[in-house]
């Protein structure tokens, strides 16, 4: 397997392929002043929950040097991700819409993000991958050579599998959140 | 009405997260579905949601929404009509 590259974002700064992303913000704003430098052009990120803002970031960054490449469907290509929290900030967010009997509004814009599995779907749909959309929730424990090791030899058992975005992506609050994605190629 | 329909675009701006989008970027004639916009349909049931919170009105059967959102003129028309709030 061949590491393509690797990207990390904290509330506090983006590394791309072990150089500093230039970002003059933290935190939530963070990832709206990546969307804005990386020139997305991609108006639903603005309807998205954190988590996938933060994934949709991070492949958007990640990818950004495959050129127009990158939106040519293929079948042969994964998005495969682990977290620990899931989509657990806009379960919460969402309960808070039905809680009260007398102000009871649930949202359905925020109802289609409690599944955590929409973030791997919104970078295939991005991205035109094809292939195996995966999101598996994970105990916080494994290292993130671990992490990447099973999550790379899964997605490779199927034959078709080419390439891959491979890596964790987790969402607690604006002050507490990570991803770890990488692009590999069988 | 021009009161109304300042407010109505605000709080479509607000509810849907259309967060390049101005007040002054929304034609008081033109679809808000199809083009323009380019909502879908889960803004479309938002816009039902935000109907109901806001004015009070409760459209039973989502097919109205394609005749009450078709601009925001015809919007503005039908809830100072329906209003209860």
């Amino acid at each position: 397997m061949t590491h393509l590259g690797k990207i990390v974002i904290t509330p506090r700064g983006v590394e791309l392929n072990s150089q500093v992303y230039p970002t003059s913000q933290i935190g939530d704003a963070l990832l709206t002043a990546c969307y804005r430098s990386c020139h997305a052009d991609y108006p639903k990120f603005f309807k998205m929950d954190p988590l996938c803002r933060l994934g949709f970031i991070a492949s958007e960054l990640l990818l950004q040097s495959q050129d127009e490449e990158r939106f040519i469907p293929r079948e042969d290509r994964a998005v495969v991700l682990a977290s620990c929290n899931g989509c657990l900030h806009t379960d919460r967010h969402y309960a808070s819409t039905i809680h009260a009997g007398d102000n009871y509004f649930p949202s359905p814009a925020v109802f289609v993000y409690t599944l955590p599995n929409i973030v791997t779907g919104e970078i295939a749909i991005r991205n035109k991958y094809l292939g195996e959309s995966s999101m598996y929730i994970v105990e916080d424990g494994l290292t993130e050579e671990e992490l990447v090791q099973r999550l790379a030899e899964l997605t490779f058992q199927d034959p078709v599998t080419t390439s891959a975005i491979i890596g964790w992506v987790d969402y607690h609050d604006g002050d507490h959140y990570n991803a770890i994605l990488y692009l590999i190629q069988k | 009405m021009e009161e109304l329909i300042q407010q109505l675009k605000e709080q479509i701006i607000e509810v849907l997260n259309l967060e390049d989008v101005t007040p002054a970027d929304i034609d008081n004639d033109a679809p808000l579905f199809g083009e323009g916009l380019g909502l879908d349909s889960i803004d479309a049931l938002e816009l039902i949601v935000m109907m109901e919170k806001e004015y009070g009105i409760k459209l039973k059967n989502p097919a109205e929404g394609k005749e009450i959102f078709k601009s925001i003129n015809v919007m503005a028309q039908y809830v100072n009509e329906h209003r209860t709030k």
